[in-house]
């Protein structure tokens, strides 16, 4: 037989029986459709929680901290390590006894050669002074990457991050503002605030001025002045973020690279001449995909470092992702389960009052498969109505509820969004799905068809 | 008897089993019937003629000895063959015709084709000859509801030769007419007999019939045949 007659043949026998396929399909319809909706919200909150990450590029980050003890899952091992955990190992690092491999540049330079990292840069804190009007105060400047800014990392009372890594403009924070004699936090962004740093140098022109003067200026430091434009004023910086923020001015890296400054993240970092071996509290490594992550990771641990990576937080989102599919496909499911049990209950009707025109095929000539093949064509007919039905009933109705949680959301003050996600492969696979299980479902009776013995359907009654 | 006979059945038997019961519908029936000839059988009720005619048209498989067509052993064709066997070698015409009400006279026809795998426009064209030449054209596109009972057994005929069949196989095909409608079936089927050389073995109770047009006539008793008689020879 020809696959054109057997959809012909399915096509036919359904449209003879309208009522009937269509109640048929109507459950398969609603089975499809809770499925796809359940679904699509699940792969909705996921997209948002996961594109919420990817935007801001942070699955691409890894955290290298000096001290091999990392946050990586199952690693922890000692159980009062929870809370203090992350702060403790800060402590750790500044630790001048600390015996494990320093972080320092040939480090870097290590960490760079491996496969997969794209770039490799100190988070680095500066010792400042910062001066607004007349008041001036001492505070450790932090240097973010504009885009790691942007990642959420920081709570933003007003005004927003550096639009790059260039400009010399900064965020403060509310508390250090309000020190400052600041204005309030919604007046503050474009203020003007004048950094100061100190540098330690060695060179000739400020040896001979340190012979030649005496004093306060005895010391081989020079001072620096910049100025910067407040953009954004921060509510609680602290431990919540991927990367540790102690500092209550953040600047980004561009501008802190055209300053001469003093790296003061570590205790060594005094001591150590300018360029040389200074070493870095910690170090954020940027890989060129979030599978890199994991292969990169395991390489810095194995050269003592410690590691902190969002990505291994995901796993744990993952994870908590698939329990929350499981459930609303098991919810999903038991429309279509009914919906098969509908489509069995239908195949074996038709195939009780075609039973006479069975034993006719047969007697014409049509083998067991060419039976079997003629209802399941039947069954995968109403399975594929039903997926295509059943897709646009879900996609209608996630609509409709996506519009009802807006409007509640909205109401409260969150932003428009998608909580319903209908990928491509979604789509195809509810359509595939559907089709399949009804074909599942037509075993049976099909099979029963492809048995029937011609000689007792044809007998005469 | 023929000795290379184009139907041959050697100790031909069949056992029906329901439940405990087991019902000998054939003992052992030895035949051999020569191409182009017209066969009459008759009997009883009950008597085994319909199991006789199913087994030769592998509608059935029998409970012991053998069934050979052309050569070719029957009896021992693997299911899918015995298919292909129905499909291409029988035609069988049935007391109470056996068509798709669902469909038209010429869907009917072209029924069988669709398992062949024939193309639609083919089908329905070759349906179309075979209603022209049982002289139902005109009625074609009537479902078999709003048909006669000869005419829907002239589309029967015209479907049993759509496959262009060696065989015609008729177990009872006046059964439900009246006896003018009933001769002119059987003379469609001598005609076709005569005319295409189909070999044609046709059950039927009625003696006058069977006398006009067999070549020769088999009875049947309790499954075994119990007579067999000559009224032709064919050159
Ligand atoms: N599928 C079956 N299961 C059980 N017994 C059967 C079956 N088919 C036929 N028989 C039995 O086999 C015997 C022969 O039946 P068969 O139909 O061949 O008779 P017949 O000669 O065609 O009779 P009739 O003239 O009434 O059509 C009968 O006793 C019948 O009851
Ligand atoms: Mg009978």
């Amino acid at each position: 037989m020809r696959i054109s007659d057997y959809i012909g043949q399915a096509g036919g026998n359904l449209w003879k029986k309208k009522l009937r396929t269509f109640l048929t399909t109507s459950g398969v319809v609603i089975g499809v459709g809770a499925l796809v909706c359940m679904f699509a919200f699940g792969q909705g909150i996921q997209r948002n929680i996961t594109n919420q990450f990817k935007k801001l590029d942070l699955f691409n980050y890894i955290s290298v901290f000096a001290g091999g003890r990392s946050n990586r899952p199952g690693e922890s091992s000692d159980p009062d390590d929870h809370g203090g955990h992350r702060r403790r190992r800060m402590r750790d690092v500044q630790d001048v006894n600390h015996p494990g491999p320093q972080l320092n540049a040939q480090a870097l330079e290590r960490i760079r050669t491996i496969k997969g990292v794209e770039a490799v840069f100190p988070e680095m804190r500066f010792p400042a002074q910062i001066r607004l009007g007349s008041k001036e105060m001492f505070t450790l400047i932090q240097v973010l990457p504009a885009e790691a800014c942007r990642s959420g990392l920081i709570k933003l009372r007003s005004g927003a991050c550096y639009a790059s890594d260039e400009p010399n403009e900064l965020i403060i924070s509310d508390t250090l503002l309000h020190r400052l004699n600041g204005p309030d936090p919604e007046a503050a962004p474009g203020t003007k605030i004048e950094v100061a740093t100190l540098t330690l140098d060695f060179s000739l022109a400020n040896l001979l001025r340190m012979a030649f003067s005496a004093g306060a200026q005895a010391l081989p430091f020079t001072r620096e002045t910049y100025a910067f434009t407040v953009v954004g004023v921060a509510g609680q910086i602290g431990f919540m973020g991927p990367l540790p923020l102690q500092s209550d001015v953040l600047i980004p890296p561009g501008a802190a690279a055209r300053m001469r400054k003093l790296s003061l993240t570590s205790v060594w970092d005094l001591f150590a001449p300018a360029g040389g071996g200074a070493n870095y509290s910690s170090v954020s490594v940027r890989v060129d995909s979030p599978q890199d992550v994991e292969p990169v990771q395991s390489q810095i641990e194995a050269m003592g470092f410690g590691t902190f990576a969002l990505m291994d937080q995901l796993r744990h989102m993952r994870v908590g992702f698939l329990i929350m599919d499981m459930f609303l496909i098991a919810v999903g499911m038991i429309g279509i389960t009914v919906a098969s049990l509908g489509i069995v209950n239908t195949m074996v009707m038709s195939i009780l009052e075609r039973y006479r025109e069975i034993g006719i095929m047969k007697a014409v000539g049509a083998t067991d498969g060419d039976v079997q093949r003629i209802f399941l064509f039947e069954s995968g007919a109403i399975g594929l109505l039903g997926g295509l039905f059943g897709l646009g009933l879900g996609w209608v109705v996630g609509l409709i509820i996506n519009e009802v949680i807006n409007t509640l959301m909205v109401r409260q003050g969150a932003p428009r969004m998608n909580y319903f996600s209908f990928p491509w492969w979604l789509c195809l696979g509810a359509i595939a799905f559907s089709i399949l299980v009804s074909l599942v479902a037509g075993i049976y009776p099909t099979r029963r068809a492809a048995r029937v013995d011609p000689v007792v359907a044809l007998r005469h009654d | 008897m023929d000795v290379d006979g184009f139907i041959e059945t050697k100790d031909l038997g069949k056992v029906y089993t329901f439940g405990a019961v087991q019902v000998a519908a054939l003992r052992s029936v030895t035949l051999s019937v020569a191409r182009g000839r017209l066969i009459g059988v008759t009997g009883a009720s009950g008597s085994g003629k319909s199991t006789l005619v199913n087994l030769l048209g592998g509608l059935d498989r029998p409970s012991s000895g053998s069934i050979r067509v052309d050569g070719r052993l029957v009896s021992d064709l693997s299911k899918k063959e015995l298919a292909l066997y129905r499909r291409n070698t029988i035609g069988m015409i049935f007391q109470s015709f056996n068509l798709v009400n669902a469909y038209t006279a010429l869907e009917n026809v072209a029924f069988p084709l669709l398992f062949a795998g024939v193309a639609k426009k083919d089908r329905l064209q070759r349906a179309e000859e075979l209603l022209r030449t049982v002289g139902l054209e005109a009625r074609k596109d009537h479902r078999p509801t709003e048909l006669s009972g000869g005419e829907q057994q002239r589309v029967a005929i015209a479907r049993a030769l759509v496959n262009q069949p060696q065989i015609l196989l008729a177990d009872e095909p006046t059964g439900n007419l009246d006896s003018k409608t009933s001769r002119q079936i059987v003379e469609i089927l001598s005609d076709l007999n005569r005319h295409r050389g189909l070999t044609v073995v046709m059950i039927s109770h009625e003696q006058a019939l069977l006398r006009e047009f067999a070549d020769e006539v088999i009875r049947l008793h309790d499954g075994d045949v119990v007579d067999r008689e000559v009224l032709r020879q064919k050159p």
